[in-house]
């Protein structure tokens, strides 16, 4: 044993069982927000259970079981003097009439067992008021009721297929043509604001912006009409009618479905492609029901966006200043100061940097931006409102330090001999840099980014000062010119994990998004960086044997 | 190259040279050199002569690389160094206010001790010069870059591998394209700094041969470590003992006949 000791085996089994509970912890961690996370998209079963309230009054509850716990209950007779009575989360949908989504049951009133599969149960996915679990009773549609069960079913499925298609193509005119001719609206208002202000406002600058307002409004009418039809379109699908459990009877419109699907009669093949499609809608939806339905599409595009802006921002502030202090500063006090302040900057709670951005960028450039630049659009401001641009410079200075100083590890490993083969040949010092020593950099460089990226879009509080919101009306990335909105709000990933998980009314429901959104997450920063590496592999494979 | 080359090379005679009837091109007049309050080079006074090959030895630390280092101003890069004297080439005060350190060293090119080829292509490599001086011509660039990659007797082994990345080339090979990118800006003088100490005999052996072929276009200053080497390949050698230019003559001369003791105590391997 004293031997053993002597060796420093010890020392071999501390550092492996470190490492070792380290890799568990990043295993543990990813394998639950992915169970957690994707069983949400998975079909569940629906169960029938009866129950017995204290008062002798019996119900029936059909819903999806959620969530189980073991709650103790004194009792004397029992050997520990303790009895286990587990309690079910029950997801029993039809909010609009029992009030609440989910309700907790416990297992001492439950009467015969808990997993009793309801038969032929649909579940309807709404627009509205999250799901409904029920039978169908009749499906009605032009007047004309359909009763057959196999008959209905089928018409039903039409009708919803129809009525996607509808929404779909009211969403579309809505948000894009109709947002498209309002952005151009606003921007001739704007355009007259600043002709006023230069007082250059003359007669046929009036008569040019009037004919293209009158064109676009034309235009606005010809798609408002278009709307309107189809608006009745879906209005006359049509609507189902469903007998829900508690002897209630509801009324679906047909418009308001997003799909429909019997969970207890799927095969596995369905399962799964029900899960996909599940998954899909997730990746490509707008969210619904203040984010606790449908999709994270455009936080995924606000969170990408913001961190690719970031990169463009930090990449070269931090490699000229690297540059500046590895090449060019004199050793000293002043550069040792310097270098302090950067190893500081980084240990900045991150919500202090959330704070200078909304003092200084939003407040002061923001502001100034406006009085300079956009004064015609005075008092609604344009840049002197959080936004895009802050948001990403913001994070830009937040990861400044790593990008400082893994460039200038980089540059300090670039051996001498090269720098003085490119001098020998008649190149400046700044041609040097350029040309060698910076691409021989870039690995080092990249490495900075990577480290960046993984911390800039995970950071979430100095977001909320800067330009994240809950729901943005328009996404920062469109067709219209310039194409990226840089004084736009946008949504993050981390900030709606956030919002759904803590701010939201409907806590139990938005669980699973929660666990869905940062499993998104954590993939969306692994394949960012994942790119990031493979970029520096190549790199770092083109320079490779400079280090023999 | 030839066997006939190799046996010129080693068997030339420097009998009939003489410092006084070459043409000068550089010069170097009570020259001194301090690395902060230390001195390591003292009153240096010597004629470097056009299209001969001058070799500088001495034990290490003596400066004779800090001295070849003074004629391209590669000493510059080091904060601390101060120079005093004067330093001419053709003519031109290389260390005067006016002379810009850039085209300088286009005028004296420089091969150092570890080779040190850029990572890029063979042909990058050979072109970087070229193109520092704007000239991005592709017929010029290829004629250039042949031209001196025959003059570094590298063409018959890199001319199917030209966009290959340099590093990939044998130690020999990377000094070859080192002296091949050194050349190829054409420059006056060129200046080698122990270009073989990283070699093996067989590539040592090759840059040997280069250089003898090399000093019918180019002013030469090899520093060595190796006496034979300087013995083979140089014209004039010079012998530096701590800072100090000791001896400098024909090498036939200061190898068979030195006239100061230290000359003779150096080159008998009494130190060093």
């Amino acid at each position: 044993m004293k031997d053993w000791f002597k060796k420093g085996e010890h020392w071999i089994w501390f550092s492996a069982s470190a490492v070792s509970i380290s890799l568990v912890l990043v295993f543990g961690l990813l394998a639950m927000i992915s169970y957690k996370g994707l069983i949400h998209f998975w079909p569940h079963e629906v169960y029938h259970i009866e129950i017995q309230h204290s008062d002798g009054q019996k119900e029936v509850v059909v819903g999806e079981l959620h969530d189980s716990k073991i709650k103790e209950v004194e009792d004397a007779s029992a050997p520990h003097g303790k009895v286990e009575v587990p309690q079910y989360l029950i997801k029993t949908g039809n909010r609009d009439v029992y009030g609440i989504d989910f309700r907790w049951i416990s297992s001492e009133d439950v009467i015969g067992s808990m997993d009793t599969l309801e038969k032929d149960v649909f579940v309807i996915e709404r627009f509205e008021y999250g799901n409904v679990y029920g039978f169908i009773d009749s499906v009605r549609v032009d007047g004309q009721v359909f009763n057959d069960p196999l008959k209905r079913v089928e018409v039903l499925k039409t009708q919803v297929e129809k009525g996607t298609d509808l929404n779909s193509e009211i969403r579309h005119i809505e948000k894009v043509e109709i947002g498209a001719i309002n952005y151009k609206i606003e921007g001739l208002r704007l355009e007259e604001k600043k002709l006023r202000a230069n007082d250059e406002f003359t007669a046929e600058e009036e008569a040019r912006l009037n004919a293209e307002r009158a064109e676009l409004q034309k235009a606005f009418e010809v798609y408002q009409a278009q709307v309107q039809i189809l608006y009745k379109d879906s209005r006359a699908l049509g609507e189902v009618t469903l007998n829900i459990a508690g002897n209630h009877q509801l009324v679906v419109p047909i418009r308001k479905i997003v799909h429909f699907w019997q969970p207890n009669n799927m095969s596995l093949a369905e399962d799964i492609g029900f899960f996909f499609n599940a998954v899909g809608n997730f990746l490509l939806d707008d969210p619904r029901e203040a984010n606790t339905e449908g999709g994270v599409f455009p936080a995924i595009i606000g969170t990408v966006t913001m961190v690719m802006l970031m990169a463009v921002f930090v990449t070269p502030m931090g490699v000229i200043a690297a540059i500046y202090m590895s090449e060019y500063a004199r050793e000293g006090t002043v550069l040792r100061m310097v270098r302090i302040s950067i190893n500081n900057l980084a240990g900045v709670p991150s919500i202090v940097f959330g704070i200078f951005g909304l003092g200084f960028f939003v407040y002061i450039m923001g502001s100034s931006i406006d009085e300079l630049f956009y004064s015609y659009a005075l008092p609604s401001p344009t840049f002197g409102s959080p936004g895009l641009l802050w948001a990403s410079l913001t994070m830009a200075l937040l990861t400044l330090p790593v990008v400082i100083v893994s460039t200038q590890e980089g540059l300090s490993r670039i051996p001498r001999a090269l720098r003085e083969g490119g001098l020998a040949l008649g190149a400046t010092k700044s041609e040097t840099i350029m040309r060698i020593v910076l691409p021989m950099t870039m690995p080092a460089i990249m490495t900075g980014l990577i480290l960046a990226i993984a911390r800039a879009a995970g950071e979430v509080a100095p977001l909320m000062l800067v330009g994240v919101v809950k729901l943005a009306p328009e996404l920062p990335l469109d067709m219209i010119s310039p194409f990226v909105h840089l004084d736009r709000k946008f949504m993050h990933l981390g900030f709606h994990i956030y919002d759904v998980g803590f701010q939201s009314p409907n806590v139990e429901a938005s669980q699973p998004l929660v666990y869905a959104t940062s499993l998104l997450l954590v993939l969306i920063i692994l394949s960012l960086n994942f790119g990031a590496i493979m970029i520096r592999n190549r790199l770092r494979e083109k320079y490779k044997s400079l280090d023999n | 190259m030839s066997e006939k080359n190799i046996s010129v090379a080693l068997d030339r005679d420097h009998r009939s040279l003489s410092l006084q009837d070459e043409k000068v091109a550089m010069e170097v007049k009570d020259w001194n050199l301090y690395y902060g309050s230390k001195q390591a080079l003292k009153e240096v006074n010597m004629i470097v002569p056009e299209h001969r090959v001058t070799a500088f030895i001495g034990p290490s630390g003596c400066g004779k690389s800090t001295l070849l280092r003074c004629f391209n101003r590669m000493n510059d890069l080091i904060d601390i160094v101060s120079v005093e004297g004067e330093m001419t080439l053709h003519g031109d005060d290389i260390y005067a206010r006016e002379m810009n350190v850039a085209s300088l060293r286009r005028r004296v090119g420089m091969v150092f001790q570890k080779p040190n080829p850029f990572p890029k292509t063979i042909y990058e490599n050979v072109a970087y010069g070229l193109r520092l001086q704007g000239i991005n011509d592709k017929s010029v660039l290829d004629e250039t870059v042949e031209w001196a990659l025959k003059g570094a007797g590298l063409w018959d082994e890199a001319k199917d591998r030209l966009n290959e990345n340099a590093l990939g080339m044998s130690g020999g090979q990377q000094q070859r394209l080192c002296i091949a990118r050194a050349i190829a800006i054409k420059p006056e003088v060129l200046l080698l700094d122990e270009p073989t100490s990283a070699l093996d005999p067989i590539s040592t052996l090759a840059i040997e041969e280069l250089i003898f072929e090399l000093k019918k276009d180019f002013t030469i200053m090899i520093v060595t470590h190796n006496m034979q080497q300087a013995a083979r390949v140089s014209d004039y050698t010079a012998f530096m003992y701590m800072g100090e230019l000791i001896e400098y003559t024909d090498t036939d001369s200061l190898f068979t006949n030195p006239s100061q003791k230290r000359t003779e105590d150096y080159i008998t391997g009494r130190y060093g």
